[in-house]
């Protein structure tokens, strides 16, 4: 079942294209990251996807609702954190999910969402004197209240410490095994890949990468870099490697299957390949990809302005199907 | 259960706004209350005189705790995002502003019964004769201005400006209905129908007639039409909320 749908939407301000045509579905249970660097257009999504803002074309569905039209059905239903909304400063921890709960129906109780968020110690706390790791963890409790079928996370963990990130990534594993849809945005490509099924990396308002974690990834390199041997020149190895220093590195799209060649090559001449690291293609890996094309399509692109074409952007993917 | 629950919330937080005390409470208290207590000890007529200045000083009440209190409490939450962490909830917008504006409502009224008690006893003022009357206007005056208050929002830039923005009114007011003295008389007559068709003075008007001598019928004509001042204000201000209200600031 699709609890998320976006058909060919977008949303300019002005002259600024900040979504431009993306259109992506999540399934129902699952965790899907949107990624993009700042002004990539994921805020704008979120917000056009919890109804704070209208598209200018194109068409949102949450859980089969239209998230401006049937506000008041879909709030129910949906948990937001937003990456920027006030609290009230000075009212406690506990005051402000307690008056949180006036405003839900069937709320978890207060002590429920504060022990889901981590924050069971600070209850009495001012607002004021929490920590921007620990207000993003008050708002992750706020938008947990009501236990949605459907939450969006914009920039979960972001100020929080390593240790409180993986507590919440804990409870974004627990929930979408119970069945609660999630749609996150996030700066850290760990996190994605940590938590995410599914993606879709978004650049100048365009989603330029789409589809399973999985196999986005797999379609990408990976590598396997070790010492090389003393006795042995790069010539002679199995694979074809790039050798810096005494640093060899081979890129392979099966980074196992190369790492078990060189393993089976090394022990037949009674070799060890030290410092041996066999790394599979990461979302790092993508940016960075992506990142390199985009310098490289900038650098083309004044003289293909001139002709009045759009040549600026790295080489899109089509529409995202999560 | 959603409006209740906007009311209560922003009940606490107009006790706790220790910044705006100052403007929305005490000083509209301390004028209503103090200037008529000083004139009732140094007017020969002193009754009177602080009868007219209390009544005059209800609109000090009316924009100080209504107008101003929400103009600025809004302004404030639209720029520190709260308004729209209220709207993450599901409560619906009219029920975000409803909470506010029957708050505020509440307080204005509450004030104006205790200033009302307190110059009885202090200034001898004597109570409204038809308590009703005064009731209904101190309710529908307070929801009045504070409905203009949140209109007035959209014109504010920034949460800091509010209080500046506002406070000309809350002079005008009490310039416009006696409670600074008798400053009227010395301003041009063209200025007098403007200043009467605030919604302040037409909520004086009708208080003065609760206090006047009178019956039914001469409390029904001297309430027809500052009925239709606030009726024509709360159009203004409803239609101005629909066309021009936000929820975030500009930069956001």
């Amino acid at each position: 079942m699709t609890a998320i749908q976006v058909n060919h939407l977008s949303k300019s301000y002005g002259r600024f294209q900040a979504v431009n045509d993306i259109s992506f579905e999540v399934e129902a249970g699952t965790v899907f990251a949107l990624l993009g660097r700042n002004g990539a257009g994921k805020t704008t999504t979120i917000e056009l996807l919890t109804g704070f803002q209208k598209p200018d074309t194109g068409s949102v569905r949450v859980l089969g609702l239209d998230p401006i039209s049937d506000r008041a059905q879909v709030r129910g239903n949906v948990g937001i954190m937003l990456q920027e909304a006030g609290f009230f400063p000075d009212l406690t921890t506990g005051q402000t999910v307690e008056i949180w709960r006036d405003f839900t129906p069937a709320a978890r109780p207060a002590s429920e969402a504060l022990e889901l968020a981590g924050l069971t110690a600070k209850a009495k706390t001012k607002v004021r004197q929490l920590s921007g790791g620990e207000k993003r963890r008050l708002d992750l409790a706020l938008a947990l209240l009501g236990r949605p079928d459907v939450l969006f996370l914009d920039e979960p963990t972001t100020g929080m410490d390593p240790e409180a990130r993986r507590d919440v990534w804990e409870v974004v594993r627990n929930l979408a095994a119970r069945g609660t849809t999630v749609l996150l945005t996030t700066h850290y490509l760990e996190e994605a890949q940590q938590l995410a099924t599914n993606l879709a990396i978004m650049d100048r308002g365009e989603i330029v990468v789409g589809g399973d974690m999985a196999e986005t990834l797999a379609a990408r390199v990976g590598r396997v870099s070790f010492e090389l041997p003393s006795v042995i020149h790069p010539g002679e190895l199995p694979l074809p490697a790039t050798v810096r220093g005494r640093l060899a590195m081979v890129q392979a799209a099966d980074p196992d299957l190369a790492a078990q060649t060189l393993l089976g090559w090394a022990s037949e001449r009674g070799l060890r390949l030290r410092g041996l690291e066999v790394r599979m293609a990461s979302l790092e890996d993508l940016f960075l990809e992506l990142a390199k094309n985009d310098e490289i399509s900038q650098n083309d692109a004044p003289a293909q302005r001139d002709r009045g074409t759009r040549s600026d952007r790295p080489a899109r993917s089509g529409d995202a199907r999560a | 259960m959603s409006l209740t629950a906007t009311y209560k919330l922003s009940a606490r937080l107009f006790w706790r706004d220790k910044g705006m005390l100052p403007a929305s409470v005490i000083t509209p208290l301390g004028l209503a209350i103090g200037m008529p207590a000083l004139m009732r000890n140094v007017q020969a007529d002193g009754v009177t005189a602080a009868a007219q200045m209390f009544v005059g000083a209800l609109a000090l009440i009316l924009s100080g705790t209504a107008f101003l209190n929400i103009t600025v409490a809004l302004t404030m939450r639209r720029d520190q995002l709260l308004l729209k962490r209220l709207r993450t909830t599901r409560l619906t917008d009219r029920q975000i502003l409803l909470g506010e504006v029957a708050n505020t409502v509440t307080q204005t009224v509450a004030l104006m019964i205790v200033s009302a008690v307190a110059v009885h006893l202090l200034a001898d003022v004597p109570l409204p004769r038809n308590p009703v009357l005064f009731a209904v206007f101190a309710v529908a005056g307070s929801a009045v201005l504070a409905t203009l208050g949140v209109a007035w929002t959209a014109a504010i830039p920034r949460g800091e400006l509010a209080a500046a923005m506002t406070m000309p009114f809350f002079f005008l007011a009490g310039l416009a209905s006696g409670a600074m003295g008798p400053i009227m008389n010395l301003l041009p007559s063209w200025l007098h129908p403007f200043l009467a068709a605030l919604p302040t003075s037409a909520v004086v008007d009708a208080v003065r007639a609760s206090y006047g001598p009178g019956t039914l019928g001469s409390d029904l004509v001297a309430a027809a039409v500052p009925t239709l001042v606030l009726a024509v204000w709360a159009g203004v201000a409803l239609l101005s909320i629909r066309r021009w209200f936000r929820w975030e600031s500009r930069k956001s």
